[in-house]
C-alpha cells in the first residue's frame, strides 16, 4: 500500500512536469529543495539536537559553487559536490567541538556560526559584499545549458530523490538506530556504556546533515542564478525547524509532510513575507502545544492510514533535557 | 600615529558602556535559563519591543520619560507572566519543544512588529545631549546614562537573587528543582517571576538604547546573537559569568572594530566563543 503510493508520487513527479506551467514548476522546485533541507535537518533533530543555523551551511554550499563557477569557470556539477563537501568540513569542525557538550551549546554555536558566515559574506568584496554574486550559470548537459524551468526541475528532482533515498536508508542502518538512542542524556549514557562513541556518531550525523544542505544549497543557487547574504538567512533556519516540528518528529515522513504542506501552500497563499512567517509561527505553536507528535501523528490516529507503515520507534522524540 | 592609543582608549570606553547593555539583555536570558532551562529565543524581540515602546510613548504619544519607563516596565512584566503561563509552563521538561516554542513566539512578535511598525527606521531623540570628556576620551551622555541605569539594574538583580527569599528559592530550584519543590518552594510562581524579571530587563535595555540606534523590528536578532555568545562564554546560568562575559564581548567588539573593522570584530567574538568552548566547555564561570 505504502510502496504503491510512493511509486505513484514518484511517477507523478517524473511524468507530470512537462504539462505544468513555469510557475507550477517553480513551486515544485522550491518544495523539493526545502524537503531536502528539512530532511537533512531532521537527521540531527531525530537525535534530539536543534540547529538554528542550518542556513549557514546551505549558504556555504551555495557560495562555494557560485564562486567556483563565476571566478574559476568550474562546472556546476563539480560545484554541487564541492558545496556539499565544504559544508561538511565546516560542520565537522564545529560539531567536533560542540557536540560533546549539552545540546544547547551546540544549538547556540551553530546559530552564531551562521550569523558570522553571513557577516563575512557581507563584509568582503571577494564574496560579492551585500550585493552578492550575480550571473551564476546553470549547469550544462551534453553541451546544452539547462536554462528552462523544466530542464532544471529534473536536475533538482534527481538530486532530491538521491538525497532522500540516502537519508531514508541511513535511518534504518545500525548507525541510524544509534542516533535515535542518543536523543536524551539517559539513553546516551546507556549507549555509551555499551561502547558506543556518542560524540563521534553525533558529529558524523551533523556532517551528513550539512553535506546535503550544502549540496542542495549549491543546486538552489544555480537555480536562482544569484546568491546574496539575504538569500539564506536565519529565517530559513527557523522555517526548516517549523517544517520538521509541524510535520512531526516521530517519523521520516513527518518533515516531508510538513514541508510540502507549508511551503507548497505557503508560497501560494501568502505572498507577503511577514504574514507568511506569522502564519507559520502560529501553526507551529498550535501544533507544539496541542499535537506533540506533529501532523503525521494524525495519520496514526485515523488508523490504518496510507503512511502508517513501519513507524519509527518513538512518537514524539526528545523528552527531557538534552 | 599619535592618535592611535587615543582611539583605542575611546574604543575601550565605548566597549564597556555597550557591554553593560549587553549584560542587561543577557542576564535576563541567564535568569530564565537557570530557572526554566529554556534558552529564550524571544528575548531579542522583547528588547525590540522595549525600544519600540520608547519610540511610541515618547515620540508618538509624547508621554513624559518616567511614564514611558513605567508603561514599558508593566507591559513587559505582564508579557513575561502571560508567556510563561500559556506556553512555557505546559511544555516543562521538554527542552526541544520549549526552545522551538520560544522561536515561534519570537517569529510571531517580529512579524507582527514588521506589520505594525513598518520597515521605516525609527529614531528617538536623545534623553540627554552632550558629551563628557574624560582624559581626552569623549563619551556621549546618553550612553553614560544607559550604562548607569544598567549598573543599577544589575545591582538590583544581584540583591534579588542573593539577598531575598525569592532569590533563595530561585537558586534552590536551579540547584535541584525536585528537592526545592519537596521543601515547599512554589516552583511555578518562581518560574513565572524569573520569566517576568528577564523580560523586564530586556525591555528596559531596549528602551535605553532607543536613542542610540536606529530602530526596526529586526533589531532583536543582533541583540540575541550577542547575548547567546555572552551566555556561552560566561557559562550558562551563571550571573557573574554573564556580567564578565558581557563586558568582555562589548570591549572586544568595540576595540576590534577600531583596529580591524566591525565585521571582523564580529568574527573575532565568535572565535573567542569557540576557544572558550574548547578550553573551558562550561564557560568562564559555569559548572559543567
Amino acid at each position: 500500500m505504502k510502496r504503491g503510493l510512493l511509486a505513484l508520487v514518484v511517477a507523478a513527479l517524473v511524468i507530470l512536469p512537462p504539462f505544468g506551467q513555469p510557475y507550477v514548476l517553480h513551486v515544485a522546485i522550491v518544495v523539493l529543495v526545502n524537503v531536502v533541507y528539512a530532511q537533512a535537518l531532521y537527521v540531527i533533530m531525530r537525535m534530539g539536537y536543534l540547529s538554528f543555523g542550518h542556513a549557514g551551511y546551505i549558504a556555504l554550499g551555495g557560495y562555494a559553487s557560485a564562486l567556483l563557477a563565476t571566478k574559476l569557470a568550474v562546472s556546476p556539477w563539480v560545484g554541487f559536490l564541492a558545496g556539499g563537501a565544504l559544508a561538511a568540513v565546516f560542520a565537522w569542525a564545529l560539531g567536533a567541538v560542540t557536540l560533546k557538550l549539552r545540546g544547547i551549546y551546540f544549538s547556540l554555536s551553530v546559530f552564531a556560526f551562521a550569523e558570522v558566515v553571513n557577516a563575512v559574506f557581507r563584509a568582503f568584496e571577494f564574496f560579492g559584499g551585500p550585493a552578492g554574486i550575480a550571473a551564476v550559470p546553470r549547469p550544462a548537459l551534453f553541451g546544452a545549458r539547462l536554462n528552462t524551468h523544466l530542464q532544471f526541475y529534473y536536475v533538482v528532482l534527481v538530486v532530491a530523490l538521491v538525497s532522500l533515498v540516502f537519508l531514508y536508508r541511513l535511518q534504518w542502518t545500525r548507525f541510524g538506530f544509534t542516533l535515535l538512542a542518543l536523543r536524551t542524556r539517559e539513553t546516551e549514557a546507556l549507549a555509551e556504556s555499551l561502547g558506543i562513541n556518542a560524540a563521534r556518531h553525533k558529529t558524523f550525523a551533523f556532517v551528513v546533515s550539512c553535506f546535503f544542505c550544502g549540496l542542495m544549497g549549491a543546486v538552489h543557487v544555480h537555480y536562482l542564478r544569484f546568491v546574496s547574504p539575504f538569500v539564506f538567512t536565519f529565517f530559513l533556519s527557523t522555517d526548516l525547524m517549523v517544517y520538521v516540528m509541524v510535520g512531526g518528529l516521530g517519523s521520516y515522513w513527518g518533515p516531508i509532510l510538513g514541508t510540502v504542506l507549508l511551503t507548497g501552500l505557503g508560497e501560494q497563499l501568502f505572498a507577503a513575507g511577514y504574514y507568511k512567517s506569522l502564519v507559520y509561527a502560529v501553526v507551529l505553536l498550535i501544533v507544539i502545544l496541542a499535537l506533540p507528535g506533529g501532523l503525521i501523528s494524525l495519520s496514526r490516529l485515523i488508523g490504518r492510514g496510507g503512511l502508517r507503515g513501519r513507524a519509527a520507534p518513538v512518537d514524539a522524540i526528545a523528552a527531557g533535557e538534552r | 600615529m599619535e592618535v592611535y592609543p587615543h582611539l583605542l582608549a575611546q574604543g575601550l570606553a565605548i566597549g564597556v558602556l555597550t557591554g553593560i547593555l549587553y549584560v542587561l539583555v543577557a542576564l535576563g536570558l541567564t535568569l530564565i535559563y537557570g530557572i526554566l532551562h529554556i534558552v529564550n529565543f524571544a528575548h531579542g524581540e522583547i528588547y525590540m519591543l522595549g525600544a519600540m515602546g520608547a519610540f511610541y510613548c515618547l515620540v508618538v504619544f509624547k508621554l513624559p520619560f518616567a511614564a514611558t519607563l513605567a508603561v514599558i516596565l508593566v507591559a513587559s512584566l505582564l508579557l513575561g507572566l502571560v508567556v510563561e503561563r500559556l506556553v512555557f509552563r505546559s511544555l516543562r521538561g521538554q527542552w526541544l519543544q520549549l526552545v522551538v516554542a520560544s522561536v515561534g513566539i519570537s517569529l510571531i512578535i517580529q512579524s507582527l512588529g514588521w506589520i505594525a511598525f513598518g520597515i521605516q527606521e525609527k529614531n528617538v531623540p536623545s534623553f540627554f545631549t552632550g558629551v563628557v570628556s574624560v582624559l581626552g576620551v569623549r563619551l556621549p551622555k546618553e550612553r553614560l546614562l544607559a550604562a548607569a541605569v544598567g549598573v543599577v539594574l544589575v545591582a538590583l538583580l544581584y540583591v534579588l537573587v542573593y539577598r531575598t527569599k525569592t532569590g533563595l528559592a530561585m537558586r534552590a530550584i536551579e540547584e535541584d528543582e525536585e528537592t526545592a519543590r519537596m521543601l515547599g518552594v512554589d516552583a511555578d510562581r518562581v518560574a513565572a517571576l524569573a520569566c517576568a524579571v528577564g523580560f523586564v530587563l530586556a525591555a528596559l535595555a531596549g528602551a535605553f538604547v532607543a536613542p542610540i540606534y536606529s530602530l526596526n523590528p529586526g533589531m532583536g536578532l543582533e541583540a540575541i546573537l550577542m547575548s547567546f555568545l555572552i551566555i556561552i562564554v560566561g557559562g550558562l546560568g551563571s550571573i557573574t559569568g554573564t556580567v564578565l562575559a558581557g563586558l568582555l564581548v562589548g570591549v572586544l567588539q568595540s576595540v576590534g572594530a577600531v583596529l580591524l573593522g566591525a565585521e571582523i570584530a564580529y568574527g573575532l567574538v565568535f572565535v573567542v566563543m569557540i576557544v572558550v568552548l574548547i578550553v573551558r566547555p562550561a564557560g568562564l564561570l559555569g559548572r559543567a
